[in-house]
C-alpha cells in the first residue's frame, strides 16, 4: 500500500520535473529541475526497497553528472535558448519519436503491462488474476526471490539488491559489463587526447 | 495508575506508533547533538586557534555576574557572597579554583558564551540582498548547504541497540543497508548550494569560488569513495550499525587488539587500512572545504569566495553548514575507522550484560568523546598547515589520491586472499 502511494506521488512529481526541464527557458533552472527529477526517481526506487539503486542514482546522476552539466552551463553563461530553425525542430521531433517508441516497446514487455496484454492474451490475464488496466502490486521482494531463491528478503524491509545486482552483473552479464567499461575507458582516453596540448618543439 | 500503564502498553504495543515514537526521539537527539557540536566546534576552533598561535583567544564572553551588584548585591564580587554562604574560607583550594576559573567575574569562563553571542549578532545584523543577484537561487543556496549534512547524519549510529518489551530499538535514525553511500550521496548534494551561491551572486569572486568548490568536491568524492572499499571488503557489509558491531567485537579498524583483531590477516590489513585512513581523512578535509583545502573561499584571492555577497543569517547558514559538514565528516571517520560507539576491549558485551541501557549510555558518551577528539584534530590541522595552491589541490586529488586509492584496493584484495 505505502509503496504504491510513494510510487504514484513521486512518479507524478518526476514527470512534472521532466516537463520543467524542457519548458523552462533558463538553462540553470532546467538543470535544477533535472536534479529534482533524478531525486524523484531515486525516491521511487527507495520506496520499492531497492536502496542501492536509489542511492547510486543520486550519487552518479544528481551528485556528479548533473553538477558537471551545471558547471558547463554556468561557464558558458547561456542567457536564453537560441531560436531554432525548422530543420532542427524536425530532427528534434524525430529523435523524440524514436525514443518514445523505444520506451513504449520496453514498457509493453514489462511483466505488469496489462493494458496491452488484456487485449492480446485475455486467458493469461485471467490466470494472473490482474484487473484490466490496473498495475499489479509492486512487490520487489517476490521478484528478488524469483531471481535468487536463497536471498534473505525477510530480514529487513529492503531487498538485498547489492548482492543481487553483483551476482547479475558479474555472472550473467560479465561480457556486456566488460565491454561497457572498455567503452568508458575509450571515452576517457579520447577526452584526454582531445584536451592534450601538443607542443610545437 | 494501572490504567495509565495499560494505556501506555496499548499505545506502544502498536508497531507503527512504537516505530514513529522511537524514531522521533532519536531524531531529536541526533539533531540536538549535531547543532550542539556545531556550536562547540566553533568555540573549539577559536580557543585552539588562540592556543596554537600563542594568544588568549575568546576568554571574556560569559554571563556577566558583576551586573548582579546593580540589582541589590552590595558586595563587589558575588563569589565572596557564595563562599560566605557555604562557609568556605577564602584561602581554601575551592576558592582558589573558582578564582582561577574566573568565577569571581563571570560564569562560565573561557569564552564559552562566544558562539551564542556570535549567533545573536548574526540574527540582529541587517539583511542585505544586493539588487543584482538572482533572487530565487540566492535564497535557496544557503538552505542547500545547511540541509544535506543534517540529513546525511541519519544513518550514523550513536549507540548499540536495545531490546525492549515492545521491540528492538536501533540507536541510529535510519538503519539502512547502504550507510556510507547514503552519507556520500547526500552530503555530495551540498555542492549544489555552493555552486548556486556562486552563480546567483552574479559577481566575479563568488563565481570563481563556486566553480572551485564544484571542481574540488567532485574530484575528491571519487577518491573518497574508492578509499573505503578495502574496509568494505573486510567488513563485508554496508550497514554502519553492523560495521560498528563488528568493530566492537573484533577490534577497531585501526586498533585490532581483541577478538579476531589479533589474527595475522587483520594485522596484515593494517597497511591498506592505514593508507585508506590517510586518503579518506584528507578527502573529508577537502569535502568540508576547510584549510588547507578552502580554495572556494580563501580570502587572500577571492575576498570571501561564494559567500561574499551574503550577510546576516544567510551567511550564518553557510557558516553552520560548513561546521555541520565537519561534524558529519568526523562522525563518519570515527564510525568507519575508530570504532564508532564501541567502548572497546570487549567492554561493550560486558556492559550490555549488566544493563543494556547502561551500555547504550556509555557507548553514546564514548561516541561523543571520539567525535570531539576528531573535531579537535580537524581544528589542529587547520591552524597548523598553510593553504594549498589551487593547481596543487587538483593535482593531489587526481594524480595522487586516485591512483593510491585504486592501488590500495588491489593491495587489500591480495592481503585478504593470500593471508588467512
Amino acid at each position: 500500500m505505502t509503496e504504491t502511494i510513494i510510487f504514484y506521488v513521486f512518479a507524478v512529481l518526476a514527470v512534472i520535473c521532466a516537463i520543467g526541464v524542457v519548458a523552462f527557458r533558463n538553462p540553470v533552472t532546467s538543470a535544477m529541475n533535472m536534479a529534482l527529477c533524478f531525486g524523484c526517481t531515486a525516491a521511487i526506487l527507495f520506496g520499492m526497497g531497492a536502496q542501492f539503486l536509489g542511492i547510486v542514482q543520486i550519487i552518479v546522476y544528481a551528485g556528479a553528472i548533473l553538477v558537471l552539466f551545471l558547471f558547463v552551463v554556468m561557464m558558458l553563461d547561456l542567457k536564453t535558448e537560441e531560436n531554432s530553425n525548422f530543420l532542427a525542430n524536425i530532427s528534434g521531433v524525430a529523435i523524440a519519436a524514436v525514443f518514445a517508441a523505444m520506451v513504449t516497446s520496453v514498457a509493453m514487455h514489462l511483466p505488469g503491462a496489462c493494458l496491452c496484454c488484456c487485449k492480446a492474451e485475455p486467458a493469461k490475464q485471467v490466470q494472473q488474476g490482474a484487473l484490466g488496466g490496473e498495475l499489479p502490486k509492486l512487490c520487489p521482494a517476490a521478484a528478488a526471490r524469483q531471481l535468487d531463491p536463497q536471498a534473505d528478503v525477510t530480514k529487513a524491509d529492503s531487498m538485498p539488491d547489492i548482492k543481487l545486482l553483483g551476482q547479475c552483473l558479474y555472472t550473467k552479464h560479465t561480457i556486456a559489463f566488460a565491454i561497457l567499461s572498455f567503452a568508458l575507458l575509450a571515452g576517457s582516453v579520447g577526452a584526454v587526447a582531445i584536451s592534450r596540448k601538443i607542443r610545437k618543439d | 495508575m494501572e490504567t495509565i500503564i495499560n494505556c501506555w502498553n496499548e499505545i506502544m504495543g502498536n508497531e507503527v506508533v512504537f516505530y514513529l515514537l522511537t524514531t522521533l526521539v532519536k531524531l531529536v537527539i541526533m539533531f540536538a547533538v549535531i547543532l550542539a557540536f556545531v556550536v562547540i566546534s566553533v568555540w573549539t576552533e577559536r580557543r585552539v586557534a588562540g592556543w596554537i598561535q600563542d594568544r588568549p583567544g575568546p576568554n571574556r564572553a560569559g554571563l556577566p555576574l558583576f551586573l548582579l551588584q546593580r540589582f541589590g548585591s552590595k558586595e563587589k564580587q558575588p563569589l565572596k557572597n557564595w563562599l560566605h554562604f557555604f562557609g568556605i574560607p577564602e584561602t581554601s583550594w575551592i576558592a582558589k579554583l573558582c578564582t582561577w576559573l574566573r568565577l569571581d567575574r563571570e560564569i562560565p569562563t573561557m569564552g564559552l558564551i562566544q558562539p551564542c553571542l556570535d549567533g545573536g549578532k548574526l540574527f540582529l545584523k541587517q539583511e542585505q540582498t544586493p539588487s543584482y543577484v538572482r533572487k530565487l537561487y540566492f535564497i535557496i543556496a544557503p538552505m542547500l548547504v545547511l540541509g544535506p549534512p543534517l540529513v546525511a547524519a541519519a544513518v550514523v549510529p550513536f549507540a548499540s541497540h536495545v531490546d525492549t518489551s515492545f521491540g528492538s530499538i536501533q540507536m541510529c535514525v535510519a538503519n539502512l543497508g547502504i550507510g556510507p553511500l547514503w552519507i556520500f550521496a547526500i552530503s555530495g548534494l551540498s555542492v549544489y548550494g555552493l555552486t548556486l551561491a556562486g552563480w546567483s551572486s552574479n559577481s566575479k569572486f563568488p563565481f570563481i569560488g563556486g566553480l572551485r568548490a564544484t571542481a574540488q568536491l567532485i574530484s575528491y568524492e571519487v577518491s573518497m569513495g574508492l578509499a573505503i572499499i578495502p574496509l568494505l571488503m573486510m567488513f563485508g557489509s554496508l550497514n554502519l550499525q553492523e560495521i560498528v558491531q563488528y568493530q566492537a567485537e573484533n577490534g577497531w579498524t585501526l586498533l585490532p587488539l581483541w577478538g579476531e583483531g589479533l589474527s595475522l590477516q587483520r594485522w596484515a590489513m593494517m597497511l591498506p587500512l592505514a593508507i585508506s585512513f590517510v586518503v579518506f581523512v584528507t578527502c573529508v578535509f577537502a569535502e568540508a572545504n576547510r584549510t588547507p583545502f578552502d580554495m572556494a573561499e580563501c580570502e587572500t584571492d577571492l575576498v570571501g569566495g561564494y559567500h561574499t555577497e551574503y550577510s546576516s543569517m544567510k551567511f550564518a547558514s553557510f557558516f553552520m553548514g560548513e561546521y555541520a559538514a565537519m561534524v558529519i565528516g568526523s562522525a563518519v571517520v570515527v564510525t568507519l575507522f575508530l570504532g564508532g560507539w564501541s567502548v572497546g576491549f570487549g567492554a561493550d558485551a560486558y556492559l550490555a550484560g549488566i544493563c543494556p541501557w547502561l551500555a547504550v549510555l556509555c557507548q553514546f558518551i564514548m561516541f561523543l568523546v571520539k567525535l570531539y577528539a576528531f573535531i579537535f584534530f580537524f581544528v589542529w590541522v587547520r591552524w597548523t598547515l598553510p593553504r594549498f595552491r589551487w593547481d596543487q589541490v587538483m593535482k593531489l586529488g587526481w594524480l595522487v589520491f586516485l591512483e593510491v586509492a585504486v592501488a590500495n584496493i588491489f593491495l587489500a584484495a591480495a592481503v585478504l586472499y593470500f593471508i588467512k
